[in-house]
Order: C-alpha cells, then structure tokens, then sequence
C-alpha cells in the first residue's frame, strides 16, 4: 500500500487576553476542536486510538502572553494556505487567533526540534520609592549570569534553571519613569528551556538584597506572580525560530 | 440592587495565578451566548465546579432557550473551588457570572440546579459568595430571585429556606414564561412578595414562603406542607412537560470549553425517560413519559453537532439509550458518517442483555475498555422485588457476548441495603460475580485470561421521594458496614474487585431526599460549620453535619432508619411529577410480594398515572425490541 500524499501546515497563533491562563494541554485540545470547526481535511493517525495529527511549538507557562505559538498540522488534501488560514481564523477564539500559514516539508524536524530561539521580551515597573535603573537591572543579570544556573521549586521539587546554557543575551531598555522592557534571548531544546518568571524571580531577590536589605525574601518557585521591587505587567513570548536561521 | 451589573474580571485576575485551574473562571469559550446590551438579566448556577458543570445539558437547554427570548440576557455560574471562594473572600471579590464577569446579586433572576442532595450546602456557599441573603425571608427588592429547579427538584422541602422560588420539571418553556412575566411584574412596580404571589400563578411554580407546615397525626415526623391560608395556590405543584419533545432543539450545547472536563464531548439527547420501572429508581419516575427523537433528527444534530462545537466525542444520551427503538440503525448511519474522522460515539450504560453487548460493539470499534452493567442486586428473589427486569442467564449471555466480542474487563453496579434484603442476597452478589468471572474463562482463550478483571460496585440504597421505595427506612450504618464485610468475604475469585460507597455521604443523602422542612436549619449549621462540596469524598466530614443536626434536636441517624406508614401524607407530595399515589402504594406492596411489572413502552399501560395527569404520553418512533 502505498502512502497517500500529506500534507504540512505550519501555522504561527497569538495567545493573549485572559486565554493566556489556559495550559498547554487545554490550548492543544482547543485547537483540535478549532481545526474540526474549520472543517479542514485533517489526517488522524492509525491503530488502536485514532487521533488528529497535529503537533505543538514547547509548553508556554501559564499565563504568559506569546506572538508567536507554532503547530503542524498534516491534512490529507491540499487546501491553499491563504484559505486554510481563513478557515481556521473564523474558528478561533481571538484570543488565539492564527497569523500566518504556510506548508513545510512533510518530514520537517518536529517543530519543538526545530524552534531553538526564544525570545522574551518582559514589561515592568520598580515598586513605589524605590530608584531602580536599567544599569542596575542589567548588573543583577549579569550576577545571575554568571552564577550559571538558578535553583527553585516545583511544587515541593527542587529544580535548577540552567541560565549559561539557555540565556543567550539579554537587554534592558528604559522604557517611561520606572518602567523598563526586558528583552531576554534564549536557546531551548529538549534538556531544558527558560523560564523567565523563576529569571525574574531571582532577578527580585538580587535588587531585594541591595535596595530592600531588612525583607525577607519569598521562596522562589513556579507560578509566582508578585515581586518585591518591580511589578511584571506582562511576559511576552515575541519570537520562536530556528537558530540555524539567524539572520 | 446590593451590587451594579460591571465587569469586575480585573479583580479576579491577580488571583488566577494562585489558584489552581485558573481556566475555570475566564470564560471566552467557544459559544457563549449571553447578550451583553440585554436590559434583563439571569444568571444559572451548576452547584459545583466548573468542568463538573459545564456538560450539564439541562443548563444548556435553559441557557439557549433564555438567551433566544427577547430581551433577556442568559449567563452562567460555576462555584468557585475552595483556593478560589478562599481568595475572594479575602479579596473582598464578589461570586461573578461566567460571561460578563458582573456580580451575580446584580442579576434579576439567580437560578441554580439541582442536581442531587449532596449539593445543598453549595447554594449556600455561592449565595454568601454572591453577597445575597442566605434566606429566602431576609432578601429585599434589592435582591435578585433566587429560584432552583433540575432533576432533584422533587423533595424541595429540606431547601425550602433558600428559595424564592422552585420550577418543577422540564424548563424548556417554563425558564421563559417565568422570566417574561417576572419582567413584566417588576416593571409594573411591584414588590418581592407580590411579584412572588403572581408567578406562583404559572403551573409548575412552587413558592415555598406561600405554603406553610402542618405537623398532625396523618403525617410523618416532618408534617406535610399546605397552602397558607387565604393563598390562592395550587395544593399541588405538578411538574412541567416540554409540549412536543421531538420539537425541541436537539443540539441546545454551544460553549466549547478550554478545560479538560467530566465529559468532553457532545451530547444528543436521543429519548427523554424510562418506563422499565425499576422500584428504587426517582428518575424513572419523575422523567416520564417516554418520548424518542427519529433516527433522522439524531443524526442530523449529530452531524451538525459536531460542526458547530468541532468535538471528538458524542455521547447519545438517555435513561436507557439502548431502549430507543431505532437505536441500532442510528448506531450504523453514525458510524458509517463519522468513519475515518477519529469522532467517536458512545453510549453512557449497557442494556443487560446481548442486545446491550450489539449495540456496544457497534460504538467501540477497536478500541475496547471495560464494559458496565448493572444488575442493581444479586439474587433473583432481589431483583424481583426491585423490578429489575433482568435474569441471571441475561447476564450470562451479556457477559459471554462481551468476552467473545473482546472485551477483558467489566464492571457490575449493585446495590446494598434493598429493602427486604437478607445476608443471603448480599452472598448472592458476591456468587455473581464470581460466575461472571467463570463465565469469562470459559470464552476467554488460556493466554488471554490473565487480563480478565471484573470489578463490583456497590453502592448503598437510598429511598427516594415519588418511588415506590419512599416509605422505606435507610440501613443504618453499622449494618452497612457489617454487609460490606460480609461481602468481601463471600468473594472467592480473585479476579473481583469490589468497590462500595461510602456509608457516611449515604446517610446525609438519605436524611435530604425524605427529609422535610426542620432540615434547612441543618444545612445551613452544615455550611457555617464549613462544609461544602459535600460530593467530593476530601471535602465531607460527618461529624460537620451530625453537630448542626443535634443542635437543631436531630438525630439523622434515627430520622433515616425510620420507615413511614404507608397511609402517611409524606413531606413532598406537594410537588408532584405526575405519578398516582395508587401505582406506587400497589407497586411497594408487588414489592413485597416479589411480583414483577412490565414495561409500558413494550406492552400495554401499567397505569402509573403520569400520562392522564399530565395531559402527555409516551411517544415512540418504532417497534422496541
């Protein structure tokens, strides 16, 4: 038996608005049901448990707005992109809305394979009172750099956020009175990736040691959404490519 | 109104990332319906969390059909789970709809399900989230109506307290006029009371502040409820029937959740009751008549279904699915539809015969979990007297069928405590579900046998209002207890595994379905001694409910042993889904004698008397087999 001709969308979506609070797995079963309700030919795969075949861009923690979520999608026939695209946007919930889609090979490298760069960008604000600088920002990054890596819980594990291997560069711009804008460029692949709220998370605990000596210091785990000297407005996934591409 | 209808999700939102499922509560699904320009608003309330409630389909009907009515704006509620209703309390946040994220005191009508005893101390916590007065005689025009109605609607009198208002029966048309005319009266500038007194005019309303208790010799321990003097309402609230079944929308879920729920999937409901007549069961009372959708309808809102809501899962949903009478050509024409597009179809019980085992062949394909059925007791003399219409040699044949066909696991549904039950029924089970386990053996080629798994379920039986079981005493504990190991005891293969319910959430189940009216303050020590989410097994804690009981004077444990007279006027028959009186007394006392009734649906009246009381009938597409 031969191997009917599939093919692969690649299709880049937002996630933003309060759906940024949905979890990998609910935004992977949404999207299934988006691709049922667009009425796209989709392919499912053989045996036991047949499923629709289509693949996601790496977990995105929850609450974490991104410009840039990837899936594969294999259909069985060939539906022009620019109509796919159409398709699947009337079906969305906006705040995921698809951008742009376009067919890959159909033996492109999986796309958490493929998308190795991350880039963030994080918008911030210091706590009244305190005169923070991007100088002073980019010196605490610089000391959490070079510790090489960042140890916090997980529930009740103990894990290490290995800074050296996943952050790239980092910049710190000033953006209005107290307001700064974190842009952090980061590798990812399968040993690891960042996560940018535990970075921040020590990030609060180097300026908390200098500006705010006499407070104690929160313990630094997974899904923390306050800090001590700055509030985070927002964390932005702007980018995921492919390394190898880099212009 | 205590509380502005505004969109107050900003308040909510720092606390999502503390709380676990923050999806719960930002609504944006797929779906929704709600109008936000509308100038009178509901809100409904499922008494549990959201991925419990969201596939309720008795909401989803109330919430299409409210939210197709002129003017009116349909939004929903869930209860927060406790990290939640714990930071909003301390955030001073207000319990907020779904839809608009606005306080649910803003709302002209707060409408909550009722979808078993174990829910009760919920609509407390919801209502004291909601910053609304617990106690239906404490709310002001500033309120909200606070009206309940849903499947368990049929011993109110325990919640009579909270609520305002009980709509009784199928809401389909019934939600509409009471909203209309609820509109209208409050327009024309009456008060709480008045606009009460008015709408207890709509059949199938029960206001419980117009009804007062009588405690005399002719009743039970709870006394029976009577209009109040000089009311001009009905002695008897008889529940509402949808005018034409087959005409009503088929497919009335539209919200697509994010969250993975209880059940993903889309719902059709192919047939609304069951007239098998099982004598412990409420709903094969309060749910008749029996009426089927055509094969045509249910595969085209299948269909369409499907497109709309873009699941992977429909479920055909009923009492007894595999009743239908057409059951099996829709089982073909949707499978030969959805081949090939990974949907799959499933049906929520197994008939007890090879029929059943058919028929569950036809949704399985090659995917073959475990398979339920559910004998309800183990002898036949028990079966007999509970009308389960079924024979060992049918489980034999359902099983045998099940095992050839490929299926390694089954689960069987058994209940304990029945009434006329000896230590030798309960062996019984035990018997029977060993001979299953024989039975598989034989079909079951020799490498194949180490993955048989048989496990029992049994739960503890409850009697329920408006069944033939009502007069009935609940086994108390002890004995329950002394059953259960009796039980384990008498199984011999190794191969069963046996599960049996807990006997302390029975015991508030018991006491809630024949209770009356002294339980509200019960309820209400209940919650204030912090009891909630009674149905999660982690969040029930008796002691809670037996100190509210003794303050208020009552011992649960005696109010459920005791069995009532069966001349007495019992605390709910004020509120009646249509069945005679007549049929239930004759059925307890066949009961007694271990005399079986057929079914009504395949063979001729058994004179329950729902059909004459309430002017409908059973409706059948076909012959059923």
């Amino acid at each position: 038996m031969t191997e009917p001709t599939l093919f692969k969308l690649r299709v880049r979506y937002v996630k933003r608005g309060r759906l940024r609070y949905l979890g990998h797995l609910e935004v992977a079963h949404t999207i299934e049901r988006v691709v049922r309700r667009a009425g796209l030919p989709y392919a499912v795969t053989q045996g036991f448990s047949p499923h629709m075949r289509v693949a996601f861009s790496a977990a995105l923690p929850v609450g974490t707005y991104s410009e840039s979520e990837w899936y594969d999608l294999v259909l069985t026939e060939y539906v022009p992109a620019p109509e796919a695209l159409a398709r699947l946007v009337a079906a969305t919930p906006t705040d995921l809305v698809p951008l742009e889609a376009a067919y890959v090979d159909i033996r492109a490298k999986a796309l958490t394979a493929h998308l190795t760069r991350a880039v963030y960008r994080i918008d911030m604000t210091s706590a009244e009172g305190l005169a923070i600088s991007p100088a002073d920002i980019e010196d605490a990054l610089a000391r959490i750099c070079d510790r090489g890596s960042i140890e916090y819980l997980r529930g009740k594990k103990t894990k290490r956020l290995d800074v050296a291997r996943t952050l790239t560069a980092f910049s710190v711009e000033h953006a209005a009175s107290g307001a700064f804008q974190i842009t952090l460029d980061t590798h990812q692949d399968n040993d690891g990736s960042m996560r940018p709220e535990i970075l921040l998370g020590a990030l609060d605990a180097m300026l908390a040691a200098r500006y705010l000596p006499d407070v104690e210091l929160p313990v630094l785990e997974t899904g923390i959404a306050s800090f001590l000297c700055f509030s985070v407005a927002a964390i932005v996934r702007v980018e995921q490519s492919c390394e190898d591409e880099r212009a | 109104m205590r509380h502005v209808y505004e969109d107050r999700f900003a308040e909510i939102e720092p606390l999502l990332n503390r709380v676990e499922k923050p999806s719960r509560y930002i609504d944006h699904e797929w779906g929704t319906l709600a109008k936000p320009d509308a100038a009178y608003r509901v809100c409904l309330i499922y008494p549990d969390v959201y991925e419990v409630g969201l596939p309720n389909q008795g909401i989803a009907i109330l919430y299409n059909n409210l939210n197709k009515a002129e003017g009116i704006s349909c939004e929903r509620g869930y209860i927060p789970w406790i990290d939640m209703a714990d930071e909003m309390r301390a955030a001073g946040v207000p319990l907020l709809s779904l839809e608009g994220a606005a306080p649910v005191a803003a709302f002209d009508v707060v409408g909550f399900h009722i979808p078993h005893e174990l829910a009760a101390t919920n609509y407390l916590e919801a209502l004291d989230l909601a910053d609304i007065p617990l106690m239906a005689q404490e709310r002001t025009d500033d309120d909200p109506l606070v009206v309940a109605g849903g499947p368990s609607v049929y011993n109110p009198e325990p919640l009579y307290a909270f609520f305002d208002a009980f709509l009784v029966g199928e809401g389909e048309d019934l939600i509409v006029e009471f909203c209309e005319r609820h509109r209208e009266l409050k327009a024309a500038g009456l008060t709480r009371a008045e606009q009460l007194r008015e709408l207890a005019k709509i059949p199938g309303v029960y206001v419980p502040s117009l009804y007062e208790l009588v405690h005399d010799e002719a009743s039970t321990r709870w006394g029976h409820t009577v209009p109040r003097a000089g009311e001009d309402v009905p002695e008897v609230i008889y529940k509402r029937v949808a005018a034409d079944f087959g005409v009503t929308d088929p497919v009335p879920q539209s919200v697509v959740p994010y969250a993975q729920l209880v059940h993903d999937r889309l719902s059709v409901e192919v047939l609304r009751g069951c007239a098998r007549g099982c004598r412990f069961c409420q709903a094969g009372i309060t749910y008749r008549p029996v009426r089927e959708r055509s094969a045509d309808q249910v595969v085209s809102a299948v269909v369409h279904g499907l497109e709309k809501t873009g699941y992977d899962e429909v479920s055909l949903t009923s009492l007894s699915t595999t009743d239908h009478s057409c059951v099996k050509e829709i089982l073909s024409r949707l499978n030969r539809r959805l081949a090939d597009t990974g949907i799959s179809v499933s049906i929520p019980s197994q008939r007890l015969d090879s029929f059943g085992v058919e028929m569950a062949l036809e949704v399985a394909g090659e995917k073959k979990g475990g398979l339920t059925f559910a004998p309800e007791a183990g002898s036949q003399r028990m079966r007999d007297i509970i009308n389960k219409n079924v024979t060992e040699e049918d489980l034999d044949r359902a099983v045998r069928a099940a095992f050839q066909a490929g299926w390694r696991r089954c689960k069987l549904y058994f209940m304990m405590g029945l009434p006329g039950e000896r230590d030798e029924d309960i062996v019984a089970i035990a018997h029977l579900a060993d001979h299953v386990v024989e039975v598989t053996r034989e079909v079951v080629p020799p490498e194949q046998r180490g993955g048989i798994g048989v496990s029992i379920s049994v739960a503890v039986f409850i009697p329920k209002a408006w069944t033939p079981f009502q007069w009935c005493a609940q086994l108390d504990d002890a004995e329950v207890k002394r059953r259960q190991q009796l039980l384990l005891a008498s199984v011999k293969s190794r191969a069963v595994r046996v599960h049996y319910h807990d006997a302390e959430t029975s015991l508030i189940e018991a006491v809630l379905s024949r209770g009356g009216r002294e339980l509200a303050p019960v309820i209400l020590g209940a919650w204030q001694r912090g009891q909630r989410f009674d149905a999660w097994t982690e969040q029930f804690e008796l002691s809670r409910w037996l100190d509210a009981a003794s303050a208020c004077g009552i011992d649960l444990r005696e109010a459920v042993q005791e069995p009532f007279p069966l001349d007495a006027k019992l605390p709910w028959e004020h509120v009646s889904p249509g069945v005679s009186r007549g049929f239930l007394e004759r059925e307890y006392r066949r009961a007694l004698e271990g005399k079986t009734t057929h079914d009504c649906t395949r063979d001729t009246c058994t004179g329950c008397g729902v059909c004459p009381t309430l002017g409908a009938g059973n409706v059948l597409v076909g012959e059923r087999s």
